[in-house]
């Protein structure tokens, strides 16, 4: 075996492999980001270029919760919440010597990021915005409307980066298509189209915090049995990989690193659940729309099993999709009354059922359950078949629906998503928005569950600054969904990414971005 | 002759129009652009927003005879998926990593396939032969993303002589142009063994040793060279192939040449990067086609004079 590395690594050197690397050049082997772009507002919020810019915004790496380590010092609100006002910390500068960050900067953004170009998630947050320069160092923003997770629209899932306006005023757009200026802690060096991205350190960074690692390199690779290839020949020393692939780089000595809190939640929704009186979009013919099949459903599924399935046993059984300790309205007797009320019990799925009169008195009493492909959920298409096995088990009438998330995009913008389909919570959002886009119709159209007891709670949710209030009344939509069988709640679960141990001694990110991983700079290198 | 090229000619550029038309309607029957670009919370407000910059809320032949007529001057719009550039750079871009990845299945294809298939006609029924027709056999069952995998197991992983993926130098290009190349070996080495058969059963042949020809003259000089014409047809096909890039190899070894480029805009739903590059795919294999009928008649006075 020797011998034939010793001839191969010759036989490499003739043909002019370069995989000798630096020890302090860490590569990172991920999924590709579905755009593939320097011009963030461009993306649906693929933010590739975390390691070099910022939002206003910060996390602690290790609770999660937003801080200055961002590009604003400090903020404050008005008593309704509809002015926000950043200050921008002294000395912050960007990339390349293009100078200062200075509230022009964050108006110059703001303005690009909510142009009629932009594809941004949550953009809306920033829509119709008033951004104002205060001074050089404060900016002021006035919302519309009230918003107490205003934060959330400049934390890790932001919608707004700063870019540099020097940059924009000396060489446009193209600028940033070709090395954009950030204030992060990795400066771009170069894209790769379809390859992937360099950073390289900035020395003295104004933050005071430099990066441990001298270079950084995000590899894009969507096989996931390829970026497993590269992790386990050491041309990786991290890669992010679909959890049935884990135990294959764990047997192999690699060790898997995980958020400090849960970054993803995941559930089926019983997607066409309009039972608001009068919507001419509900399909009266929907098994579920009977609660009791909905319970029978959720009675039907073995979570644990599920669990060890798709994710290795490394989750949690999630209570209520889009609830979470962190946020508003978490409900701890909800958490404990679960299995009381959706344990495993095929008896009384079956039961449920027999009482509903499935499936002779159902027009279609089939459950057409969605098998579909996203990126970053790799399990999804397994868990459509847990799915028909548990159902089919109780003995419903099941059908796989295979169709592309951009296709089920389609079909949920029309309203007209009447599947039993799988769904992510990523990052776990402020429950405001998880509760709009999944339980009311102030999410339309990508909603998928309403219901008039929600409506009203959720109109006095919506009009509340009241913290107190607000806490409460999340918490009755919670209550209210969870008591309704609104989706069948699934997992909660971590970011994880597997290591090199040779390489890398340790990373503490928080789980508060689309990928998952974020705060590259806590790196620590062998 | 020149006739010859002109009705050719024509028919490769009617081909043209029918594919832009196909190619058209495929790509918008597939979905909205928007359902790829948007995010799963995009409000309606958004919506209509993207749906008018993009163009996308005017009929659809309007749409279509825009992009007949910027075509035909060689703007294909702009890339949906890799902003900043427009569709035809980036199939451009793409353009040199398959023309090298492809170049090489191609040389491979034909140094290991021609004398291969030569051989195993000349020792018939021998151990040679016999090889020859496994490799054949495997390589038109073995599925290219799974040859391309076990290679990059073995050879990468396990042995470490190869890197496993990704765009690069010579070392890179090895493993995908194996995988690529293996389908393209059988299929040319049974159609030479079939072709030398057939050619070394003819009279002339026998007439040829008969008068005391050396054997290895024999078989290069007169048993090959009429022969060659079934594998010359067949390179037409062969080099199409090829040289617009293999969606699943590329995709496997995250090669990014035009075969990953066009699965990667289909995904993306990137209709002006789908269009262009199948039309690229389009031409590649009509002109390939062109050279194979014009060698064709070249070798064959038969053609074209009929």
């Amino acid at each position: 075996m020797k011998l034939t590395r010793i001839a191969g690594v010759s036989l490499a050197v003739l043909l002019g492999t370069t995989v000798l690397t630096s020890a302090q050049t860490i590569t990172v082997a991920m999924s590709p980001p579905s755009v593939e772009t320097n011009r963030y507002w461009n993306t649906p919020g693929d933010f590739n270029l975390g390691p070099a810019m910022q939002g206003l915004v910060g996390h602690d790496p290790v609770t999660g919760m937003y801080d200055n380590s961002g590009l604003a010092e400090s903020w404050s609100h008005n008593d309704d919440f509809t002015e926000w006002t950043f200050t921008l910390h002294e000395g912050a500068e960007f990339h390349f010597g293009y100078g200062p960050v200075t509230a022009a900067d964050v108006v110059h953004s703001h303005t690009l990021h909510t142009g009629e170009d932009s594809t941004l998630i949550g953009v809306a947050q920033l829509k119709d915005v008033a951004v104002e320069a205060l001074d050089e160092r404060t900016v002021k923003f006035t919302l519309p409307r009230p918003q107490i997770d205003f934060l959330f629209a400049h934390g890790g899932r932001g919608s707004l980066v700063i870019y540099s306006k020097a940059q924009y005023d000396a060489e446009g757009l193209e600028g940033y298509d070709t090395r954009p200026a950030g204030t992060g802690e990795f400066q771009f060096v170069a894209r790769n189209i379809g390859q992937g991205l360099t950073f390289e350190r900035v020395e003295n960074h104004w933050s005071g915090r430099d990066a441990e690692v001298e270079r950084l390199v995000l590899r894009f690779i969507g096989e996931p049995a390829t970026a497993l290839a590269t992790l386990l020949s050491r041309e990786a020393d991290m890669a992010v990989l679909p959890r049935e692939l884990q135990p294959d780089a764990i047997n192999a000595g690699f060790e898997a690193i995980g958020s400090s809190n849960a970054a993803n939640q995941t559930a089926m929704l019983f997607n066409g659940t309009f039972l608001t009186e009068g919507d001419d979009k509900l399909d009266p013919t929907l098994p579920w729309l009977d609660i009791r099949i909905r319970e029978a459903i959720n009675r039907a599924i073995d979570r644990e099993a599920v669990i060890d399935v798709l994710y290795d046993g490394r989750a949690s059984i999630l209570p209520v999709f889009g609830m979470d300790p962190r946020h508003e309205g978490y409900r701890e007797d909800l958490a404990e009354m679960f299995e009381e009320y959706y344990g495993y019990d095929p008896e009384r799925a079956m039961a449920l059922m027999a009482e509903a009169g499935y499936p002779q008195d159902f027009e279609n009493p089939v459950i057409p359950i969605l098998s579909s492909n996203l990126a970053g959920n790799p399990e999804f298409p397994t868990m459509a078949e847990l799915m028909q096995v548990f159902l089919d088990e109780v003995g419903f009438q099941t059908e796989i629906v295979e169709l592309d998330w951009a296709g089920l995009g389609a079909l949920r913008r029309a309203r007209e998503a009447r599947l039993f389909h799988p769904m992510r919570n990523m990052p776990v959002k402020p429950s405001a928005v998880g509760i709009g886009n999944y339980y009311a119709s102030s999410g339309r159209p990508n909603v998928n569950y309403e219901d008039p007891v929600i409506e009203e709670l959720n109109t006095l949710y919506a009009a509340s600054t009241d913290p107190q209030e607000r806490e409460e009344l999340a918490g009755r939509i919670f209550q209210q969904a969870f008591e309704q069988y609104a989706v069948a709640p699934l997992a909660s679960l971590s970011a994880e990414i597997m290591v090199n141990p040779e390489t890398v001694a340790g990373w503490t990110f928080p789980g508060v971005t689309s990928a998952g991983i974020s705060h590259f700079n806590l790196i620590e290198p062998q | 002759m020149l006739t010859f090229l002109f009705k050719r000619t024509l028919y490769a550029l009617i081909s043209l129009l029918v594919i832009t038309l196909i190619v058209f309607s495929l790509s918008h029957l597939s979905g909205n652009p928007l359902d790829a670009l948007l995010p799963d919370d995009a409000t309606p407000q958004q919506i209509e927003q993207v749906t008018r910059h993009l163009g996308l809320d005017r009929p659809i032949w309007v749409q279509y005879l825009t992009f007949l007529q910027n075509a035909a001057m060689g703007d294909f719009g702009d890339s949906l998926k890799w902003k900043g550039q427009t569709a035809a750079e980036v199939v451009w871009e793409r353009l040199p990593a398959t023309l090298q990845l492809g170049g090489l299945a191609l040389l491979i294809s034909i140094v290991v396939a021609l004398p291969l298939g030569v051989m195993a006609a000349v020792y018939k029924n021998t151990a040679l032969d016999a090889v020859a027709t496994v490799i054949a056999l495997l390589g038109q069952s073995l599925p290219a993303f799974w040859l391309g995998l076990v290679l990059m197991w073995i050879f990468a992983v396990m042995l470490g002589w190869f890197p496993t993926s990704g765009y690069g130098g010579l070392s890179h290009m090895i493993l995908p142009a194996v995988a690529m190349a293996w389908f393209q070996v059988a299929a040319l080495t049974r159609l030479t063994r079939s072709a030398m058969l057939e050619v070394l059963d003819a009279e002339y042949i026998k007439l040829a040793r008969v008068k005391g020809v050396r054997e290895r003259r024999v078989v290069w000089k007169h048993a090959f060279r009429n022969a060659a014409i079934v594998p010359v047809t067949y390179f037409g096909v062969l080099a199409g192939s090829l040289l617009t890039g293999s969606v699943v190899i590329e995709t496997v070894f995250n090669w990014p040449g035009t075969g990953w480029l066009a699965i990667t805009a289909i995904q993306g739903r990137d209709f002006p990067v789908v269009q262009t590059v199948v039309l690229f795919f389009a031409v590649l294999f009509l002109l390939a086609n062109l050279i194979v009928d014009i060698l064709y008649a070249l070798i064959d006075p038969r053609i074209r004079n009929t």
